[in-house]
């Protein structure tokens, strides 16, 4: 066995992480009182990745792994990874001395239940993330290796405690883990216990006395509230009431306001690069007006994504030049591809209509189309009120409709009755992670939301995409990403409007809390309050 | 008794009803996870009993309900009856606290401005009213959030409790009481309103009434005629208009709760319309009625006090 670059990584990471640590001056105490919006439905987060509980469970659960804002590999209740030269047996080094918040010890047969029986079954995202792991040994209590059938690079971007949480075999075995107990009463190995959750009101976690690591959780307690009202949310934040607040839940031109008027409320976009938020457009390629990739390629022209950005999310993103973010150019998996002029250029886009033979009627329509709207809030609504005016420029007349989530998740993921959907995916840490979903044939799949809905289907793109996913060599990999930007610019069955930068607000007297990749969805275990 | 038809009809109608919309549970649970397989979904819909046709479901949950059970909340993964009454002490803290507030004031206030018939005193107590009565909730919460917690550090912005302090026993007391002064002065406005202008046209109709001439020609003093004769008439209307409105204030208290962030059962009621929670709806519709029902019952005995004629059998 070969010590890879990974694990390079990992050392110098701990190394800074150290060296850091002995610098500062923390101090120990207090209250973190931060905003959870809206209220989780559970606490599993082993079951769900729904945003809110990924606020929350992490503090609670330990991945074996956490990522800097540079994406280097943080240890966390693995000391360290081990790859083999064929990629395909990969060992982990478990921390040793790992207690759960019950006291039973953490061992590899911990590890080994929550990826087979946990992860690989129930997990939303994990039957993607560990595909490739068809057994797992433990030799000892402190070493797990996973045998794949196929190298899976990208398995390594998903061991964050919010994309992997160990959770404990000892509580969940013979259970049914959907329904089990742990998932209102969570116990895991994290910096903060679980105490009380008051339905409504906040839920309530305490500093666990026992944590493996020195000295930390510096902080006694971390409250996670819940209000429904964005603007009362803004006015605790405003107060003092509240100290943090991430993934817009005080709203943009609110956080704006705060960061300029109050000296100790800061805001930052740091903390969403694992999460890799993209917006955009998904077509009905089937049936309707958007059959022809022409039309898909003529709207992507003409959309002024800069505008969009500046008037409606107050300049927080990056014009999309790709179907993959540009996130993923540290990882060589990004090109610019044509079509995707930040500015939008009307004129050109007129042409290419022309050129294909659509005609404009007397009142300049070419075809009409119904668009529908993510409704997850104002922001998207006037999102589409500026596409639906842009699109009237280039003669396609298209009426907005925005629904309630239910229905409008049937509509589009069930029954595909839309012709255009304005929407935003989550590209995760990985293409294979994030992005597969939505182009491949076989993520076509009636009734599963957020994946292929455009039911898109190239033989061609899915031999790339099953390469890529399985390819060691970074630059082969990188090669066979550029091959598929080019289809999917080509071809655009979905439209990528911009890298959405998601604002966290923040009192300046909570520090340390930024050091992750995570974010939000890290464990605050470094965090302090300074009074 | 007749309570109890009433009861189960509102039950089999609510079922019915709510499952009239597109989706289910699984699909908000799925939708809200970011992704998930089909088989997932699959399995979860039969845990839930989903894949159940409508009647049989309807028939299982009528049989749980006769049986006082009210069933589980799959989202939440908790009996429904144990969210609900979690809830239901701080809708019923701010719903006392409104009533008393509303028809107190507003009877107070309607009948000082019926004794004072078109005075400057009557004019400023209507124009108040109609204000009040016209000025939307959710604005009436913000400003009174911006004047009273922001500009002055009176009252904390929302919740029921302080949340980094956790005060115990009486401390807890003093602190709730804190927390439900903005709730209940907002949701109040807009009901003591309507029980001035109520309490107000009750009073001017009970002085035209035969026995209050009869009265002043006994020789009555104008203080015993409108405080013993005509005030204990005039209630008669205000009580029942109090008494219906309990049900409506479950329901239109969803807007206080959600700008002040109020844990209560409107609020509970709004999030599991969204996700579908229908064991949870009908749970919360089942509690609403039955208390429309028993508020009535004490809005009767009431009246017997009022009202000496109506005897209750």
């Amino acid at each position: 066995m070969k010590i890879t670059k990974f694990m390079n990584a990992v050392m110098m990471t701990a190394a800074i992480t150290f060296g850091g640590g002995a610098v500062q001056a923390q101090q120990s105490g207090g209250s973190l009182v931060f905003l959870v919006q809206p209220e989780p439905p559970t606490m599993a987060g082993y079951v769900s990745t729904s945003g809110p509980i990924g606020l929350l469970g992490p503090k609670i659960y330990d991945g074996l792994f956490d990522y800097d804002n540079d994406g280097k590999m943080i240890p966390v209740l693995a000391e360290s990874v081990d790859m083999s030269e064929d990629g395909k047996t990969v060992t982990f080094n478990l921390r040793k001395g790992v207690t759960w918040h019950d006291g039973k010890p953490f061992t590899s047969a911990d590890v080994q239940f929550t990826i087979m029986d946990v992860l690989k079954k129930v997990h939303p995202r994990g039957p993607n993330s560990f595909k490739e792991v068809s057994s797992i040994d433990t030799p000892d209590a402190h070493t797990v290796v996973l045998n794949l059938d196929n190298p899976a690079p990208y398995m390594l971007r998903a061991l964050s405690a919010y994309e992997s949480p160990m959770v404990p075999k000892h509580l969940l075995e013979g259970e049914d883990i959907k329904s089990a107990k742990l998932a209102n009463n969570p116990v895991g190995t994290g910096p903060f216990k679980f105490t009380e959750w008051k339905k409504g009101q906040y839920i309530r976690l305490d500093k666990n006395e026992t944590y493996w690591k020195e000295g930390r959780p510096y902080i006694d307690r971390i409250v996670g509230r819940f209000i429904p009202d964005a603007s009362t949310r803004a006015s605790a934040m405003e107060k003092g009431e509240v100290l943090y607040a991430a993934y817009n839940a005080v709203s943009n031109v609110e956080a704006v306001r705060l960061n300029k008027e109050k000296d100790n409320i800061s805001i930052t976009t740091d903390g969403y690069s694992m999460i890799n938020p993209m917006a955009l457009i998904e077509f009905n390629t089937k049936e309707g007006p958007f059959t022809d990739a022409v039309v898909r390629r003529a709207i992507s022209t003409a959309i002024d994504r800069q505008f969009m950005l500046d008037t409606i999310f107050f300049g927080y993103g990056n014009p999309a030049t790709s179907a993959l973010s540009s996130n993923f150019a540290a990882t060589g998996l990004h090109a610019e591809m044509p079509h995707y002029p930040a500015n939008g250029d009307v004129a050109a886009a007129n042409k290419m209509l022309d050129d294909a033979g659509y005609k404009k009627d007397s009142d300049g329509v070419r075809m009409t189309a119904m668009f529908d709207l993510i409704p997850y809030g104002e922001d998207w609504k006037r999102g589409g009120q500026y596409i639906q005016q842009v699109l009237g420029e280039i003669g396609i007349q298209v009426e907005l409709r925005y629904e309630d989530v239910p229905t409008w998740l049937k509509r589009i993921y069930h029954n595909y009755d839309f012709e255009m959907n304005l929407n935003y995916f989550y590209q995760l840490a990985d293409p294979v992670l994030g992005v597969h979903r939505h182009y491949g044939t076989n993520m076509i799949r009636k009734g599963t939301h957020f994946v292929n809905s455009s039911r898109y289907s190239n033989a061609g793109l899915d031999a790339l995409l099953g390469a890529g996913m399985k390819e060691p060599n970074a630059e082969s990999r990188s090669a066979i990403y550029l091959e598929i930007q080019n289809i999917l610019a080509r071809d655009m069955p979905v439209v990528n409007l911009f890298e959405l930068e998601f604002l966290t607000v923040y009192n300046t007297k909570l520090k340390g809390a930024y050091g992750s990749a995570m974010g939000a969805y890290s464990s605050f275990g470094d965090a302090y309050l300074e009074e | 008794m007749q309570g109890i038809p009433i009861i189960l009809a509102i039950v089999v109608m609510n079922f019915f009803l709510l499952n009239l919309a597109e989706g289910d549970a699984v699909d908000v649970l799925a939708g809200e996870a970011g992704s998930a397989t089909p088989e997932y979904m699959e399995k979860m819909r039969a845990k839930f009993g989903l894949d159940q046709p409508l009647p049989v479901q309807l028939a299982v949950y009528l049989k749980n309900v006769v049986q006082l059970d009210l069933g589980y909340s799959f989202r939440h993964e908790m009996p429904v009856h144990e969210l609900i009454f979690d809830r239901f002490w701080a809708t019923l803290l701010l719903m006392t606290s409104t009533i008393i507030l509303a028809v107190g004031f507003g009877i107070l206030l309607g009948l000082f401005a019926a004794v004072n018939l078109n005075t400057w005193k009557d004019a400023l107590i209507s124009v108040f009213a109609l204000i009040t009565y016209a000025t939307p909730l959710f604005w009436v919460g913000l400003m009174m959030i911006i004047v009273f917690s922001i500009k002055n550090d009176w009252f904390p912005t929302s919740g029921m409790e302080n949340s980094a302090a956790f005060y115990e026993g009486f401390d807890r007391v003093k602190d709730i009481a804190h927390h439900l002064v903005l709730p209940t002065i907002t949701l109040s406005l807009f009901y003591l309103a309507l029980y001035t202008r109520m309490m107000r046209a009750s009073m001017l109709e009970q002085y035209g009434q035969d026995y209050v001439v009869t009265a002043r020609a006994k020789g009555l003093s104008e203080r015993r005629i409108t405080f013993v004769h005509v005030l204990r008439n005039a209630l008669l209307p205000v009580v029942t208009m109090a008494g219906v409105q309990v049900g409506a204030l479950i329901g239109g208290s969803v807007i206080v709760e959600s700008v002040f962030a109020w844990p209560g059962l409107g609020m509970l009621a709004f999030e599991s319309l969204f996700a579908r929670d229908l064991n949870l709806l009908l749970g919360i519709f089942l509690l609403s009625s039955v208390l429309v029902v028993a508020v009535n019952l004490v809005v009767d005995v009431i009246y017997c006090f009022l009202d000496p004629r109506i005897e209750v059998n």
